[in-house]
């Protein structure tokens, strides 16, 4: 159902922008309850399976055996440094002359425009927020309060998860709710063995099976979305032709589809949202063909804005009017600060000499998780918030490459069993600062006539403090399971590369100090709604995905109900 | 150029005794362009010679070796696509100091030698007072030859066991049954 150019195919009764994570439950939302919805997407066209080239290629089968060409690299010294850009994945990265924009500070700003966005792409752990996370930055006095607690959120994230499929186990925490959980993934034998040392030697502190957004026991509705279940190939961001894990591609967007009601535009840009000042609220979207460079204005009733955060904040930066001269629904001032993202640097590994005579089999889309356990119920340190954890065991084969000819053959095809590698990598909750910002460049423009945006992000004290205590508790943690050869490393990552950035139009109950009420609505446009990660007031431990399609789950319900009382 | 024009200084430095090998003589525009504009760069002497160069290394015995799982082709593309100038003219110069010394001091084509004599060629090319450079090439062939082999197809399905699809992990297994 693609558009036909013709004056009444601009009218529609929503548009959402973006196809990625959120704005492809925001399509399956819209159309479920029979709304005419326009999805627009800045990237190309991405259909499942038939567009994922590289998904079905052994390694041996790429030209450079998955190895990035020196041009690419040195064309690409952003998204170059991220993990899942290789030979395999290229095509589903923004290459850094696509789309210029200022870093202010260095940021890594790592984007996939295409239909399904960053959800071919995602590293795809799914774990809930607690109540610890939303009365954060009340009871520590940072940002502003959330509008909303666990319980406003609770059933909407076991509406996403049934429908997207999430897998783990039932912990019981109060920092990580469970959730409608299929069958975990298993722990390799070292990982029960560091389980069982943090169980015995720490009261507060869990290893557990991460939660990830993988089909293990797929149900009806999953196989009626096409999808079966993970075949733990490992290879997910080419694209996964058996849909075993959550994308918009193999999920939500075809369920949209199929309703008939959704009309997906690839290629087309949004330049910024219309207000009309006389109705007092938005009318409808301006849209920059990528391909011809021609404008293009489509209206609806509702407009979700699904951009991914920081082009959220673009588009309602450039949505300028009399009413709102810098930026649409920004009375409170606030749109484009207090971003924030997750602390990435820290990581720490180690050897385990034990359980020598087992090693695993198969491969395993996932890995072990640590909760947070620092200043989960008070303020125990010299820094607020805290950090979550991977955790990650594994045993790889070794040679003796000494010398050349048949004895080197030999050794390569013998290979020895060396120990156990572990390792964790820190995820640390940043705290959203006014100086945080992001803004318009006032003279550079991007390829489609836009202003470029100018990122403005850094660490602070709080996350060097942050680092500090996650190497000294994690190598005591690491000493108590008897690992030997303990390393800690800072990555020095510049923020960006963690791909987690949020905020700049957060929530908050105060139209004065925030730009979205609890129902993700603009206070001072109320047509709009926000459900990305430019909606987060604070940013957590949790990987925020699954938070962005339970708050577009929500929203998409409040305001079908809205427009039903004729309130919008 | 800047290969070219090292090679052309070495020739000088070795006395002239570069000379064109009869194939190059029917050379034209042409064919030099057609060669220059397709993936690979060395010229198909050099190419050769760097077979035998990976066979040396990883010798065909009742298994492939590397030069009929194609672990030059894989080296020269990595070397032209992946690595720096540096990389590409230390490929390309040591192959050169190959097949000069080897004409030199054993007094016939390294292409020429059986593998005793080849495996021997290149140990006594490291330890007898080896340049930088020619370490450098050493060190290169023999990484890529390693990673070429042990990346290739044959080896990835019948050494490694690689699955595309698994279809399952399983947590512990003893050692003895994982392979």
């Amino acid at each position: 159902m693609y558009i036909q150019e013709t004056a009444a195919g601009n009218q529609f009764d929503a548009i959402v922008i973006g196809s990625g994570i959120s704005g492809g439950w925001a399509a399956k939302e819209l159309t479920k309850h029979g709304l005419k919805t326009l999805v627009l997407e800045r990237g190309r066209d991405v259909k499942h399976v038939t567009d994922y080239p590289t998904g079905v290629m052994n390694p041996w089968e790429f030209e450079h055996r998955n190895q990035l060409p020196l041009e690419v690299k040195q064309a690409n010294p952003v998204v170059s440094k991220c993990y899942a850009f290789y030979e395999g994945t290229t095509h589903f990265f923004v290459k850094d002359a696509e789309h210029p924009y200022v870093q202010e500070k260095p940021f890594d700003w790592i984007r996939g425009y295409q239909v399904g966005g960053k959800s071919l792409l995602w590293a795809r752990q799914t774990q809930r927020w607690s109540d610890l996370d939303f009365e954060g930055p009340a009871r520590d006095g940072f940002a502003v309060d959330w509008p909303i607690r666990y319980a406003d959120l609770a059933p909407w994230y076991s509406y996403v998860e049934k429908f997207a499929g999430i897998s783990g186990n039932k912990d019981g925490l109060a920092q990580l709710p469970d959730g409608e959980f299929q069958k975990p993934h298993e722990m390799n034998c070292a990982e029960t063995h560091f389980q069982k040392a943090i169980a015995s030697k720490y009261k507060d502190r869990q290893v557990i099976q991460g939660r990830c957004a993988h089909l293990t026991e797929p149900k009806d509705i999953h196989f009626q979305q096409g999808r079966a279940q993970c075949q733990h190939r490992t290879i997910c961001e080419r694209g996964c032709p058996f849909g075993g894990y959550f994308s918009s591609n193999a999920s939500t967007i075809p369920w949209a589809m199929k309703t008939g009601k959704m009309t997906l535009r690839p290629d087309s840009v949004v330049h910024s949202i219309i207000y009309d000042e006389k109705k007092g609220k938005a009318t409808g979207v301006r849209v920059v063909d990528a391909n011809t460079k021609k404008m293009t204005e489509y209206y609806a009733r509702i407009i979700f804005v699904n951009a991914a955060a920081m082009n959220t904040n673009l588009i309602l930066l450039n949505s300028t009017s009399n009413r709102f001269p810098t930026g649409l629904g920004n009375d409170s001032g606030v749109l484009g600060k207090y971003v924030a993202f997750h602390n990435y640097r820290a990581t720490i590994s180690a050897q385990y000499d034990g359980d020598l005579d087992s090693t695993t089999a198969g491969r395993r889309p996932n890995s072990p998780y640590i909760p947070r356990f620092r200043n989960l119920h008070k303020q125990e340190t010299n820094f607020l918030r805290g950090y979550a954890a991977g955790f990650n065991a594994g045993r790889s084969t070794y040679t003796n490459n000494e010398g050349i000819g048949a004895d080197l053959k030999k050794s390569l095809l013998n290979p020895s069993w060396g120990g156990w590698h572990v390792g964790s990598h820190m995820m640390g909750e940043t705290i959203p600062k006014e100086n945080s910002t992001v803004s318009l460049d006032g003279t550079l423009k991007d390829p489609f006539g836009i202003p470029q945006l100018k990122i403005n992000m850094f660490y602070d004290d709080n996350d060097e403090k942050m680092m500090k205590d996650f190497y000294e508790q994690f190598t005591e943690m690491y000493e108590a399971a008897g690992f030997k050869n303990i390393k800690t490393r800072d990555s020095k990552q510049a923020p960006g590369l963690d791909i987690h950035e949020m905020g700049g139009a957060r929530m908050g109950k105060d139209p004065k100090t925030s730009m979205l009420n609890k129902w993700n609505q603009l206070h001072a446009c109320k047509n709009v709604f926000v459900t990305d990660g430019a909606a987060m007031t604070s940013t957590s431990t949790q990987n925020p995905s699954l938070t962005y399609m339970a708050l577009t789950a929500r929203a998409v319900d409040y305001a079908v109900k809205e427009m039903k009382k004729q309130n919008l | 150029m800047e290969r070219r024009i090292a090679l052309k200084n070495m020739a000088v430095a070795f006395g002239g005794l570069l000379s064109l090998p009869s194939w190059a003589q029917n050379w034209t525009t042409e064919s030099v362009a057609a060669q220059t504009a397709s993936r690979s760069y060395l010229s198909a002497a050099d190419d050769a010679l760097l077979a035998e160069i990976a066979e040396t290394i990883i010798p065909e015995t009742d298994i492939p070796g590397a030069k009929s799982l194609g672990v030059h082709t894989y080296i020269q593309k990595i070397v032209k696509d992946c690595m720096d100038t540096q990389a590409q003219d230390a490929l390309e110069n040591g192959l050169y100091t190959v097949g000069d010394i080897s004409k030199k001091s054993k007094g016939k084509d390294f292409v020429a030698m059986n593998q005793a004599e080849r495996t021997a060629f290149l140990n006594e090319l490291l330890t007898q007072g080896a340049d930088e450079e020619t370490k450098t090439f050493y060190n290169l062939v023999k990484t890529l030859t390693i990673k070429g082999f042990t990346t290739s197809e044959y080896y990835l399905t019948n050494v490694a066991h690689y699955q595309l699809v698994p279809g399952f992990y399983h947590g512990c297994v003893p050692i003895s049954t994982s392979k």
